[in-house]
C-alpha cells in the first residue's frame, strides 16, 4: 500500500494498533510461557481438584490431624472474617475524617475568591503531591514499614490501610467538591458570606451523597485489603485461605472465599440503597390539607427513617469495632517503642548515609547524612541500574497487559450486561425473544460481580499456585478483578447516556451488538478512555506488590529486600512503582480536565 | 440620591472588552431591565453591580459603597443588602426549601450560625420563613427536597430566600431564560410585584424587548460592551432595540 492509502487505513483504526503495537511489547517483556509447572508435576490434577472443590466447600477440619478440642473451622473462619471486617471498619473511619480534612484542603471551593488563586495554590499543591505519595504506596508496603516501626498489634494493620485510603478519600473528596455547580455558592458571597460559608452552605450539602457513597465503597475496598493483610501473616481471612491453600485444604479455601463474596456483595448492595435513597430522596407521604401552620409542615416533613438507622448503626458498628476484640494498642515501654523506632529509622535510611549503629542519635544520624551525601547518587544509580529499571519495565509491562486484557475483555462483554440492551425491549424498542438476552444479561452482570469482589491479590495467589510462578497468573488476576470493574462503570457510563442514533440503529433492523459497537460505545469512548487509564493506575499499584508471588518485578525485590530488612530498598523500589502511578495521574488528571472542556 | 452610580466603567477580560465606558445612576426603587444579545456584557454588568467583580476601569457605587475602596467589613455589609437571582437560581439542589431560603442571610450570620440556621433553624426564623413562601405561594414545600419542585416552584423559592434576605437591591439574571412564553409574564409581574411593595431597586436582564417594555419604566440596552439606548422606548425605538 502507498502511504497515503497506508493512512486512510489507520484512519480511526490507530488507538486499537497503537494498543496492539504495546500490548505486543508487553508479551516481548514478560515472555510467552503461561504455564510454568516444575517436571513431573501434573498440573491439571491439581487445577482439577482445586475446581472441584468449588462444589463442595468444606464446613468442618479438612485437617484429619487437629486434636479434638481444636477451634472448629468454621468459627475459626467466623473470627478472621469479624478481624477482617474490624480492621476494615477502624481503618475506613479513620481515613474518612483525615480525608475530608486533606481534600478540604486540596479543593478550591472554599477559597474566598478567585484572586487569591496564586496564594491558595501554596496549599493546595503540597496537600495534592502529599496525597499523591501516600495514596501510590500499596497498603501491604505500608503495613510491612508499620509492623517493623511500631510492633505487630491491630492498630498498625489499621494505620497501614488508613493511610493510602484517606490519600485516595481526599483526592476523590476534594474531586467531587470541586466539580459541584458554583452558582450557589456564589449567591452565598454575593450576599456578603464568607468563602467557608458558601463551601459549608453550598458545596458540602451538595457534595456530600456522592462522599457517603464513595466512602462506603472505599469501606468495600478496605474490606478486600484488610483480608490481603492476611498474606503478610497479619490474622484475616487472607491468612486462613492462605494457610488452607498451601495445606491443599482446596474445600476451606473455597468456604473462605464464599464467605468474603457474600460479605463484599453485602456491602455493595448496602452502599447501592444508600445512594439510591440520598440522590432520589423521600417523597412527602402525609398532606395537610389547605390550612396549615409552619408546625404542620415541620412534623409531617418527609423523613428517611431507615437511612438515619443506617447511620446511627454505622455509628454503633464502628464504636463496637473500637472498643471489642483484641486490644488495639499493646502498650510497650517508652524506652522500648523508642529504640524499635530508631532502628526501623536507620534501616529506612538510604544506606550510604545511615548510621552505623541502628540505635542512633539525631547527632549521629547527622554526621552521617554529611558523611555519606556524597555517595547518595550512587546509591540511587545502581539500585535503577541492578534490578530498578528491568523490575519496573516489567511491572509497567504487567500492568499494561492486565488493563488491556481486561478492557477487551468488558468491551466483549459490556453489550452483554447492559440493562438498556439486554432486555425484551431494547433501548425502548419492541423485540422479538428477548427472554434469552435477559438471562444472560443477569449472568455477565453476576460475573462481573463476582470477578470484582474478589482481591486481585487473592486471585493472583490462587492462580500461581495452579499455573506455576510466570507473570502471566498475576497479569491474569488483575485482569479478572478489574474486568468486574470496568464492566460495571462502563455499563453505566452507556446506560446513563441518551440513546441517540443506537434507537435509528435497531430501527432499521440491527442488532443489540451492532447497536452498540456502531453506536453507545463510540459516543461514550472518551468516559471509557477515562476510566481505563484510572484502572491502569490501580492496576500499576497492585502489579508493584504483586511480584511478592514470584515474578521478577519491584514487588519481587520488595519481597527479597523484606526478607533482609532493607528498608531503604523496598522504599526505593516502592517509590518507583509511586513515580509512575503520579505520572499516570497527571495523565488522567489532563485528560479529565481536557473532557469537562 | 442613587443607589447604583455607574461612572466611565471599562472591564476586560484578557484581551476581550466585555464593557466599554458604560455610565447610569439608579434611583432607590426604580425597576430597570438591561438588554442586549448574548455576550452584549448584560452578565458582567450585574457581577459588578453585585459587588462580586472589581472594574478594570471607572468606579461603581453601590449603597454608598465602592468596591475600589472599600474595607472588607464594608464589603461584606453592603454584599448583604444585595440579592442575586442567578440564571439557574443557585439552589442546592438535595436541601430542604427552608435550608436553601435561610442560607439568604448568610451575610448577617458567622460561620457558626450559618451551620445552626441549616440544621436547627431557630422558632422565629422558621415561623419568617413560613410567612414569606406563604406569601410566594409555596408555604406547602417548605420541607421538602427542593428539587422535587417544579421549575417555578423552585424560582419562587429562590425568590424567597432574597426576600428572606431582605435585599435591597435585587439584581436577577435572565429569570426568563428557562421559562416558557406564557409564564414569562407571569414571573415579571412577580419580580415587579415584590418590587414595588418592598420598594426595593429591580434590575433584570432580559432578551424580550417587547416585556421589557411592557413592564420596566426604564430600559438599558447594551450592544458589545456599549449603553446604546438608556430610557423607556417609544414605538419608533423599539424596532431599533429589537437590533441588538
Amino acid at each position: 500500500m502507498k502511504p497515503q492509502a497506508w493512512r486512510m487505513w489507520l484512519g480511526r483504526r490507530w488507538l486499537l494498533v497503537l494498543t496492539a503495537l504495546i500490548f505486543a511489547w508487553c508479551v516481548g517483556r514478560l515472555g510467552t510461557q503461561v504455564l510454568s509447572h516444575t517436571p513431573g508435576s501434573d498440573p491439571f490434577a491439581a487445577s482439577f481438584r482445586f475446581f472441584g472443590a468449588a462444589f463442595s466447600p468444606a464446613f468442618s477440619d479438612q485437617n484429619p490431624s487437629l486434636p479434638a478440642d481444636a477451634t472448629p473451622f468454621l468459627s475459626r473462619l467466623g473470627s478472621d472474617l469479624l478481624r477482617t471486617l474490624r480492621y476494615a471498619l477502624i481503618a475506613t473511619s479513620m481515613a474518612i475524617p483525615a480525608g475530608l480534612v486533606l481534600g478540604f484542603l486540596a479543593s478550591e471551593q472554599w477559597w474566598p475568591t478567585h484572586r487569591s488563586r496564586k496564594l491558595f495554590n501554596l496549599i493546595r499543591w503540597p496537600v495534592r503531591i502529599f496525597l499523591s505519595l501516600i495514596r501510590s504506596i500499596h497498603e501491604l508496603i505500608w503495613a510491612i514499614f508499620f509492623l517493623s516501626a511500631f510492633g505487630d498489634f491491630p492498630l498498625t494493620a489499621c494505620l497501614a490501610l488508613a493511610l493510602p485510603f484517606a490519600g485516595t478519600l481526599a483526592k476523590v473528596f476534594s474531586e467531587i467538591m470541586d466539580e459541584q455547580g458554583r452558582s450557589a455558592r456564589l449567591v452565598i458571597t454575593a450576599s456578603g458570606g464568607s468563602g467557608a460559608q458558601g463551601f459549608l452552605g453550598a458545596i458540602l450539602p451538595a457534595a456530600l451523597p456522592d462522599m457517603i457513597t464513595y466512602s462506603l465503597y472505599r469501606f468495600e475496598c478496605a474490606l478486600r485489603s484488610s483480608a490481603v493483610l492476611g498474606f503478610i501473616g497479619i490474622e484475616t481471612v487472607g491468612l486462613s485461605i492462605l494457610r488452607s491453600f498451601e495445606s491443599t485444604y482446596y474445600g476451606e479455601v473455597w468456604t473462605a472465599l464464599y464467605i468474603l463474596i457474600i460479605t463484599i456483595l453485602l456491602i455493595e448492595g448496602s452502599g447501592f440503597f444508600i445512594r439510591k435513597r440520598l440522590t432520589q430522596g423521600k417523597p412527602r407521604r402525609k398532606e395537610v390539607g389547605d390550612d396549615f401552620t409552619e408546625e404542620d409542615l415541620r412534623k409531617t416533613a418527609p423523613r428517611d427513617y431507615l437511612l438515619r438507622f443506617a447511620g446511627v448503626a454505622w455509628v454503633v458498628v464502628i464504636v463496637s469495632a473500637y472498643q471489642f476484640g483484641e486490644r488495639l494498642i499493646q502498650p510497650m515501654p517508652g524506652a522500648q517503642q523508642a529504640e524499635r523506632l530508631s532502628r526501623f529509622l536507620t534501616k529506612i535510611t538510604p544506606d550510604p548515609i545511615a548510621p552505623e549503629k541502628s540505635v542512633s542519635s539525631w547527632a549521629e544520624r547527622e554526621a552521617a547524612w554529611q558523611d555519606g551525601a556524597g555517595e547518595l547518587g550512587t546509591w540511587v544509580a545502581d539500585l535503577w541500574e541492578k534490578p530498578g529499571a528491568e523490575a519496573l519495565a516489567n511491572t509497567v509491562a504487567m500492568s499494561v497487559a492486565a488493563i488491556i486484557l481486561a478492557g477487551a475483555l468488558a468491551m466483549i462483554l459490556a453489550p452483554w450486561a447492559l440493562r438498556t440492551l439486554a432486555t425484551r425491549t431494547p433501548l425502548g424498542m419492541v423485540s422479538a425473544g428477548g427472554g434469552v438476552h435477559t438471562a444472560v444479561g443477569f449472568l455477565v452482570r453476576g460475573l462481573f460481580v463476582v470477578t470484582r469482589a474478589v482481591p486481585e491479590y487473592l486471585y493472583a495467589f490462587l492462580l500461581v499456585g495452579l499455573m506455576g510462578p510466570s507473570a502471566w497468573p498475576l497479569v491474569f488476576a488483575l485482569a479478572l478483578h478489574n474486568v468486574g470493574i470496568l464492566g460495571r462503570l462502563w455499563g453505566e457510563v452507556v446506560e446513563n447516556q441518551p440513546p441517540g442514533n443506537a434507537r435509528a440503529v435497531i430501527q432499521v433492523g440491527g442488532g443489540r451488538l451492532q447497536a452498540f459497537y456502531s453506536s453507545l460505545a463510540p459516543t461514550a469512548l472518551n468516559r471509557f478512555l477515562l476510566f481505563f487509564f484510572y484502572r491502569w493506575e490501580s492496576c500499576m499499584r497492585e502489579a508493584t506488590v504483586l511480584g511478592m508471588l514470584g515474578f521478577s518485578s519491584l514487588g519481587y525485590y520488595i519481597s527479597i529486600q523484606k526478607s533482609f530488612r532493607n528498608y531503604d530498598d523496598i522504599l526505593f523500589f516502592s517509590l518507583l512503582g509511586a513515580s509512575m502511578i503520579v505520572v499516570g495521574d497527571l495523565v488522567s488528571d489532563a485528560l479529565r480536565s481536557k473532557l469537562r472542556g | 440620591m442613587s443607589v447604583i452610580s455607574v461612572n466611565d466603567v471599562s472591564h476586560q477580560f484578557g484581551a476581550t472588552r466585555a464593557l466599554s465606558r458604560v455610565a447610569f445612576d439608579i434611583a432607590p426603587g426604580e425597576q430597570v431591565a438591561l438588554i442586549g444579545a448574548s455576550g452584549s456584557g448584560k452578565t458582567t454588568l450585574l457581577r459588578l453591580l453585585g459587588l462580586q467583580q472589581k472594574p478594570s476601569s471607572g468606579q461603581i457605587l453601590v449603597l454608598g459603597c465602592d468596591l475600589q475602596s472599600a474595607k472588607s467589613e464594608e464589603l461584606r455589609s453592603t454584599r448583604a443588602r444585595v440579592g442575586m437571582l442567578p440564571q439557574d437560581l443557585g439552589l442546592v439542589a438535595n436541601l430542604r426549601v427552608i435550608q436553601n431560603v435561610v442560607l439568604g442571610r448568610s451575610g448577617r450570620r458567622n460561620l457558626i450560625t450559618t451551620v445552626r440556621d441549616l440544621l436547627w433553624p431557630r422558632k422565629a426564623d422558621r415561623e419568617e420563613i413560613f410567612q414569606i413562601l406563604a406569601r410566594m405561594g409555596v408555604a406547602a414545600k417548605m420541607y421538602d427536597r427542593t428539587d422535587s419542585l417544579s421549575g417555578g416552584q423552585q424560582q419562587r423559592v429562590a425568590l424567597s430566600r432574597t426576600l428572606y434576605q431582605g435585599a435591597e437591591i435585587l439584581l436577577a439574571d435572565e429569570p426568563l431564560s428557562a421559562v416558557d412564553p406564557a409564564r414569562a409574564r407571569d414571573v415579571l409581574k412577580l419580580l415587579t410585584g415584590l418590587s414595588n411593595e418592598q420598594g426595593s431597586t429591580l434590575v433584570v436582564s432580559l432578551h424580550q424587548v417587547a416585556l421589557a417594555r411592557e413592564f420596566f419604566p426604564r430600559v438599558i440596552g447594551l450592544k458589545a460592551g456599549e449603553v446604546v439606548f438608556d430610557g423607556q422606548p417609544d414605538d419608533a425605538q423599539l424596532s431599533s432595540l429589537y437590533d441588538l
